[in-house]
């Protein structure tokens, strides 16, 4: 997917100043905080520790991070041990490659997908049409917005900017049905079409939200049961998935699970868990046997390998639950689609700058009031406003910043290691912001930083410093 | 006992009062209180926009400025937490200056904290009458655990009633220079708490950081709402009203 980035800014104020956006953002926020806040209670009546369960996932992944070459030799030792088989993709290019072969030497005419945040970065779909094969997506949000023509604006509600109304008109259009009005009817349509596409495809594609190394298996955590669909019925299996998503064990499995469901929908566990492993190949003729003849999984880098060992690798800790957007004041303010690449809120802007250019998304790390509400839910504690700091200090230090605001710091930062001149700076500025409110109280334009007085007045000083008052009182 | 109040820049600038009621609450527990005239910002604005050469040069004058004192008590969480948190992450590779940094940040509190859980203060000077409620800021809560602090020493007042503000530990929206670079953004989180505030129906809204204030003050304005916006301090210190 190509990165928009470089317009975060504009539409960022764009979706905070349209009503429509507004009004479904507003709408769901409690939603998703109230889940997982119940998610955490029943936790605590479980006898069980959000805290020590943080850590241990976080030790968990680390202990994947710090050594991944070692981790995914073992997993493809084991993946092909069971009769799957593993390719490598550097980049989503090659992973549009090598799915678009597969689908042309094994004659598929239609794929069936679930969903997939890695197949987004591959622009997964743009390629099999290019190829002449129909790729359908059968997460219900998913599908939605890709009847839509759009992208998804969150990794687990990819539909989530969308209304229950502008669904029905999308459903009518595209499947000439009779209009339905609520959610249990357009699911059970929905259902019903793509019940017909799974029987159909030739292919099934899905992500993983673990590889198991000690098994070789990927690991899906869905609700609908579509992954199922599209992981058993067509003949052939492919898992698209990123090198950081290896777990050790089963056991480890165990652990994450505990979180990763609550942390992102509140529910103790997901409507279905599945654990997929390849299979021998099938003896000629061979009867009684279902599931996919093929399991091929893709594991692909496109810019993971590059946070390995730096000061961004607790990043690749990260197992998509989606908690720090749902708890993100910003995210909450303009929605995913304002991000412009395939990963919105803090997480997405710690990954798109460092997946696709900061020069162009450096604008991402910038918007964050510094809450760290972020950091306080991520289940496997990566902290994230210290990440988009580190990201902001590269931008300056790699002369990404325009040279005025530069200079601006470098002046200010004198002044302030020189108090008298400091003081005397204060003295004037006191008096300019009192002048500035022409005898009111409130300032209502502040034409140095017009951001402030678009939403806000700007009380005015009393016209003195506390060090000048201070230095009067004392006589 | 010798405390440094570091009233903070914009404190300085904006709010001279709440250096004054912070001087107040401090003198009236019986500390001995220094404004050391040379301190100007604690460097938080240029470490945030990763200007690191900055923030370390100001780490380091105010680690000069504020040595020899028993306590440093800000009245900002933010601040606060910026001097103990990054001041020793800033001068981690220089050793020297690491070990004062680190020796500096146990001595340094933020002011509801220092009262309450140095000082124990059980009785404060200031006796306003009315409704109010409290927004926690995020620097103070989420870094410092700073909670119950502002709430034991409201309970003092025998004329303050304390509502409790709906998604009180959210975000308010400023974020520094966030606020004016994103500005349309900015107001939507700090209308949102606005609505809230209103819901709430009180006499003031307080807070622990000038910041946060000045932000929800400037948009409940903005909104024709006059709910008086007061730093926990101004409460805990003036006779008078507001």
């Amino acid at each position: 997917m190509e990165s928009q980035a470089l317009f975060f800014r504009e539409r960022a104020a764009e979706k905070a100043c349209d009503p429509r956006v507004q009004k479904t953002l507003q709408h769901v926020r409690p939603l998703f905080v109230g889940k997982r806040k119940k998610g955490m209670q029943d936790l605590a009546e479980l006898g069980m520790d959000f805290d020590k369960l943080q850590q241990s996932a976080q030790k968990i992944r680390d202990r994947v991070v710090k050594n991944l070459d070692v981790w995914l030799e073992l997993f493809e030792a084991q993946a092909q041990a069971t009769g799957a088989e593993v390719l490598w993709a550097r980049d989503g290019a090659e992973v549009a490659r090598l799915v678009v072969e597969l689908a042309q030497e094994n004659g598929v005419k239609k794929v069936v997908k679930s969903k997939s945040m890695l197949s987004e970065e591959a622009d997964l779909n743009a390629a099999l049409a290019a190829a002449g094969v129909e790729s359908i997506e059968t997460d219900l949000g998913e599908y939605i917005v890709q009847i839509a023509g759009e992208a998804p604006s969150h990794i687990i509600a990819p539909a989530v900017h969308k209304t229950k109304e502008e669904v029905a008109d999308l459903f009518v259009q595209h499947h000439g049905l009779p209009r339905q009005n609520d959610i249990t009817a357009l699911a059970r349509e929905a259902r019903g079409v793509l019940r017909q596409h799974f029987l159909s495809a030739d292919m099934g594609i899905s992500g993983a939200n673990f590889l198991v190394a000690e098994t070789g298996s990927a690991v899906l955590v869905t609700n609908e049961g579509n992954g199922r669909m599209v992981t058993t019925l067509p003949r052939l299996h492919v898992v698209v998935a990123g090198i950081e998503k290896i777990i050790p064990n089963l056991e480890d499995l165990a652990t994450l699970l505990r979180l990763l469901p609550r942390s992102a929908t509140g529910q103790g566990i997901s409507n279905y868990v599945s654990i997929l492993t390849g299979r021998p190949p099938l003896e000629a003729n061979a009867s009684g046997v279902e599931g996919p003849q093929r399991m091929v999984f893709i594991l692909v880098d496109n810019g993971r390998a590059g946070l390995l060992g730096t000061e961004f690798d607790s990043m690749l800790r990260c197992i998509r639950c989606g908690a720090c957007m749902n708890h993100c004041p910003v995210y909450n303010s303009i929605g995913g689609h304002a991000y412009g690449w395939v990963y919105p809120g803090p997480m997405g802007s710690v990954l798109t700058p460092l997946y696709t250019s900061l020069k162009d998304a450096q604008d991402l790390p910038q918007a964050t009031t510094g809450c760290n509400q972020c950091a306080a839910v991520c289940p496997v504690g990566i902290p994230l406003p210290e990440l988009m700091r580190a990201l902001r200090r590269r931008a300056v230090e790699t002369g990404l910043r325009p040279w005025s605001e530069r200079l601006a710091y470098k002046l200010w930062a004198w002044a302030a290691t020189h108090p008298v001149f400091y003081r005397w700076g204060v003295r004037r500025a006191v008096r300019y912001l009192k002048w500035l409110a022409g005898g009111e109280e409130y300032i209502r334009v502040l034409g140095m930083a017009p951001g402030w007085t678009f939403g806000r007045d700007l009380k005015a000083p009393l016209g003195k410093s506390f060090q000048e008052m201070w230095a009067d009182r004392k006589g | 006992m010798r405390v440094a109040l570091f009233v903070t820049c914009l404190v300085d600038v904006m709010r001279p009062s709440i250096g004054f009621a912070a001087m107040r609450l401090l003198e009236s527990a019986g500390c001995e209180v220094v404004v050391p005239k040379s301190q100007t910002c604690c460097g938080q604005p240029a470490w945030s926009a990763g200007e690191a050469v900055a923030a370390q040069a100001l780490a380091k004058k105010n680690i000069v400025d504020l040595a020899g004192f028993d306590y440093v008590v800000l009245p900002s969480a933010s601040c606060a937490e910026h001097i103990k948190n990054a001041y020793p992450e800033l001068l981690a590779s220089e050793l020297e200056w690491a070990e004062k940094a680190t020796e500096l940040s146990k001595r340094t509190y933020e002011l509801t904290s220092f009262l309450v859980d140095v000082l124990k203060l059980a009785v404060v000077p200031g006796c306003f009458k009315g409704s109010v409620t409290y927004h926690d800021s995020c620097k103070g809560l989420r870094k410092l655990g700073i909670k119950q602090q502002p709430r034991k020493l409201l309970a003092a007042m025998p004329g303050v009633f304390l509502k409790e503000l709906e998604e009180s530990e959210e975000c308010c929206g400023f974020g520094g220079a966030f606020s004016a670079n994103f500005g349309e953004v900015s107001t939507v989180i700090v209308d949102r708490k606005c609505s809230f505030i209103a819901a709430a129906g009180v006499d003031a809204v307080l807070g622990g950081d000038l910041g946060c204030l000045l932000n929800i003050e400037g948009r409940l304005r903005r909104r024709g709402d006059q709910t008086k916006v007061l730093h926990i301090a101004e409460i805990l210190a003036t006779e008078e009203g507001f």
